[in-house]
């Protein structure tokens, strides 16, 4: 677009954009992450200096420094690493079980026209409730330890997980159904070259609920329970006013589910490089 | 130029079914008898919905018969039949090299052994050079070059092709058309070709099957005899229009606008 | 390859030989065996008299409780405290995130801006700022309206933005080129185009909603649904979480089926989308 410049002055049609200078064009590549960064820098200013200044109230809202602070203090806690400890191995624990059934259970009740008729009002039943609602049950059977909150964080990410799995299976293509069965592919065959590949996208989508579900899973049951974990220690600080730690405790669980939703994306895309161009979500 | 074995036999055919939303049977075809020289390359139109492509399917095996009997193939080398189907039928999540070995891959072959025998296959259609792309990066023409490939590999004595340019732009057609021509020529297949493009299956087939509009009948089986091997521009000539004519008449007596003398069939 | 082949002409109408009139009956079938099994093992494993076998409850007892406490009227006032809760928050929800989302959607700058808080928001747990919006605005219908607002705030403005996205290149070049006015470009393709999208998101947020009302009534409330599970779980009367929790399940329903309706009316330009 530079080259021409020198020989040819083009007619001036409203379309066409003057030179820029490097800044502007350096800008223009730039601007989605320059104007993140400006946001989210504006944000903790105005957070900081509001708090500072008595806008906001630093007794419930903290501010940012006062954050940092909190944060540096409870590094240093076994206590800390414990909850950290305990609510990892709660969320991780409860999605994996979730996960590993239900997509084999998603799977089949894809394939399996009549098992599909059996469960189906259960589990449209299940799918329509408020999972978490389920807690006190689950309370009341497994105690206030781990097993019920692993339950809690299982409930709240398996139906995420299955009925998208369905949904798949049932929406592969007929054509490419019939292409395998004319090439004579057996049933094993047609499952691993149609219906699983056919359906991955679905699968990462189930999954991809599944986290949300499963993190609200341990905040709630361990608020709830009021045993140990991080939902516990920001419940505590709430009580106990020390809103640095609360934030610190919540900003845990934002990286969590930022963390865990980039990472599937990037898993997402290394399975999908037969597919045109990412959709946003 | 063709065999006396016979590659297709189709004997009283007929298929109903039940239509699941007003459950009422319907038949959606009424009788067809067909035979099928080892060799030869025979094209079916018909009125949109006359079941052309059904009749394909049973050909394949994909969908059963209600009465009567179809043999396919005389027990030579390789598979028995394949098909080329309408577009978009390559696996998306496949290279156009897994694509193209699918059929061998089905059959128990190594995938290394399956991917070496569909190399040449791949050159042959043209897409030299494109093997490691996915179906997404090819275009529509190209696509049902893949398409082709992947019903070659398994060597089959008999091809069946529904409707393989229907989704293509003019030009392409008429290039695939001729490519088909060299390729079947170079492959020495049967040819069992369904289409609704007149022009198409004159310029392709030895011998052109006019079906009825539903429930679908064989009207008439025209032998094509224009000389091989045809350039397009064989369907600027006289014998090659008055087959259209011939054909489009037939087909015309069955479109409910231009044939009064439907009700009567 | 013969064998194949004389297998192929041997096979006759094994497809239509049973008349397909079981096909839309058997799905009926067997989901009321599937649903009556299980409700009849879960009556009869309560029976056996297994050790906390009393806390499942049983579908009799859920009856019971049902009839009991609609018929003594005790349940409506945690119903309607829910609802009440559940109406406010989502309306707020509707009512921020509807114009947000539009407005995020058609200006790139502005999404840029907001792009890294909307993904961290998406990613959250809501209920961890539940303690927060507890300290600071008390137990009372605020905090619980509040609550629920934020549960659907972000899927409604997500979806919206969505939508907007949706609105097809082609048709804005036609607006365009047509030269109308970015007004009537809004009116006559981003809107229309956002449309399945919004109300994909009005389904979508309610649900949430409906779950921010369960878990601010779980930690702290002294009426409601959640209340009246979590109080009643408490208490070991485990049939009566299970009635609690079918209210809220068949509030869900409903609201989808209400969903479905405006969705149906909303669509007759396009084919049924599944």
């Amino acid at each position: 677009m530079t080259a021409a410049t020198g020989t040819m002055r083009p007619v001036r049609h409203p379309s066409l954009r003057r030179r820029r200078s490097p800044l502007a064009r350096w800008y223009r590549r730039h601007e989605r992450a320059v104007l993140g960064i400006v946001g989210i820098t504006a944000f903790l200013l105005f957070w900081e200096l509001g708090s500072r200044a008595g806008v906001i109230d630093a007794f419930f809202f903290s501010r940012p420094t006062g954050i940092l602070e909190a944060a540096v203090a409870e590094v240093q806690l076994p206590r800390f690493w414990n909850d950290v400890r305990v609510s990892a191995f709660e969320f991780f624990g409860g999605f994996i079980i979730a996960v590993g059934l239900g997509v084999p259970l998603g799977l089949l009740l894809g394939w399996y026209r009549r098992l599909s008729y059996l469960v189906d009002p259960w589990l449209n039943l299940f799918n329509s409730l408020p999972r978490l609602a389920l807690l006190p049950i689950i309370v009341l059977w497994l105690g206030l330890g781990t097993e019920a909150k692993l339950a809690t964080v299982f409930l709240g990410a398996f139906f995420s997980i299955v009925i998208p799995t369905v949904q798949g299976v049932r929406t592969v293509d007929r054509r490419l159904l019939d292409v395998a069965t004319s090439f004579g592919a057996s049933q094993r065959r047609i499952f691993t070259s149609v219906v699983l590949p056919a359906t991955v996208p679905f699968i990462v989508t189930g999954i991809r609920l599944g986290i949300g579900r499963a993190l609200i899973g341990v905040v709630l049951a361990e608020i709830y329970a009021q045993t140990e974990g991080l939902g516990v220690m920001i419940d505590r600080s709430a009580d106990t006013l020390q809103a640095g730690r609360m934030f610190f405790g919540i900003l845990i669980f934002v990286a969590a589910g930022v963390i865990s939703v980039q990472g599937l994306r990037r898993i997402e895309e290394s399975f999908q490089r037969w597919r045109p161009a990412q959709e946003e979500s | 130029m063709h065999g006396t074995e016979i590659a297709l036999s189709a004997r009283g055919v007929r298929l109903e079914y039940m239509d699941r939303a007003t459950r009422v049977s319907m038949l959606a075809i009424e009788r067809m008898d067909l035979d099928i020289h080892e060799g030869e390359f025979v094209a079916i139109v018909g009125p949109s919905g006359c079941g052309k492509t059904t009749f394909l399917k049973i050909v394949d095996g994909l969908l059963p018969v209600t009465d009567g009997e179809i043999v396919v193939g005389s027990g030579g080398h390789g598979r028995d039949h394949a098909m080329v189907f309408q577009d978009s039928s390559l696996f998306p999540w496949y290279s156009v090299l897994d694509n193209v070995a699918y059929g061998l891959v089905c059959q128990g072959v190594g995938k290394r052994e399956a991917q070496d025998r569909a190399r040449p296959y791949i050159d042959m259609v043209g897409l030299s050079g494109f093997q490691s792309k996915f179906p997404y990066q090819l275009s529509g023409g190209m696509q049902q070059r893949a398409n082709l490939a992947r019903a070659l590999t398994v060597d089959p004595e008999l091809l069946l092709m529904d409707e393989p340019f229907a989704s293509l732009d003019a030009q392409t057609r008429e290039l695939m058309q001729a490519e088909l021509l060299r390729i079947c020529a170079a492959a020495g297949k049967t040819v069992l070709f369904i289409t609704h493009q007149i022009d198409e299956a004159i310029f392709l087939a030895d011998r052109v099957i006019v079906m009825s509009a539903r429930p679908g009948r064989i009207l008439a089986d025209i032998d094509i005899e224009l000389s091989r091997p045809r350039e397009l521009s064989v369907k600027r000539t006289a014998p090659f229009t008055a087959y259209e004519d011939q054909v489009w008449k037939l087909i015309a007596s069955q479109l409910p606008a231009l044939g009064p003398q439907r009700a009567a069939a | 390859m013969a064998a194949q082949s004389s297998q192929l002409s041997r096979r006759k109408h094994p497809g239509n030989a049973q008349p397909p009139r079981i096909v839309l009956p058997e799905r009926l079938v067997l989901g009321v065996i599937g649903f009556v099994a299980v409700l009849i093992v879960w009556e009869l494993v309560v029976d056996l008299k297994l050790e906390k076998a009393s806390l499942l409850s049983s579908p009799t007892r859920i009856v019971t409780a049902a009839i009991q406490d609609f018929g003594s009227g005790a349940i409506w006032p945690h119903i309607g405290t829910s609802f009440l809760e559940w109406g406010i928050g989502f309306a707020l929800a509707i009512a921020v995130g509807i114009p947000f989302g539009l407005a995020v959607g058609m200006f790139r700058r502005l999404e840029y801006l907001v792009d890294p808080f909307l993904a961290a928001l998406y990613a959250t747990p809501t209920v961890a700022i539940a303690p927060l919006v507890i300290l600071v605005l008390g137990i009372e219908l605020p905090a619980k309206a509040f609550l629920v607002f934020l549960f659907g705030v972000l899927p409604m403005t997500i979806a919206t933005i969505n939508g907007v996205h949706s609105a097809e290149r082609r048709y804005l070049d036609i607006a365009r080129s047509f030269r109308a006015p970015a007004m009537l470009r809004f009116r006559s393709v981003i809107l229309p185009s956002s449309v399945p999208y919004i109300i994909a998101g009005l389904r979508i947020a309610g649900g949430h909603a409906l779950v921010g009302v369960i878990v601010a009534e779980f930690l702290a409330a002294n009426a409601g649904l959640g209340f009246y599970i979590s109080f009643n779980g408490t208490t070991l009367n485990s049939a009566r979480v299970f009635l609690g929790i079918l209210i809220i399940g068949a509030f869900g329903v409903f609201y989808g089926e209400v969903i479905r309706r405006i969705e149906a009316k909303f669509e007759v330009w396009r084919p049924a989308l599944r």
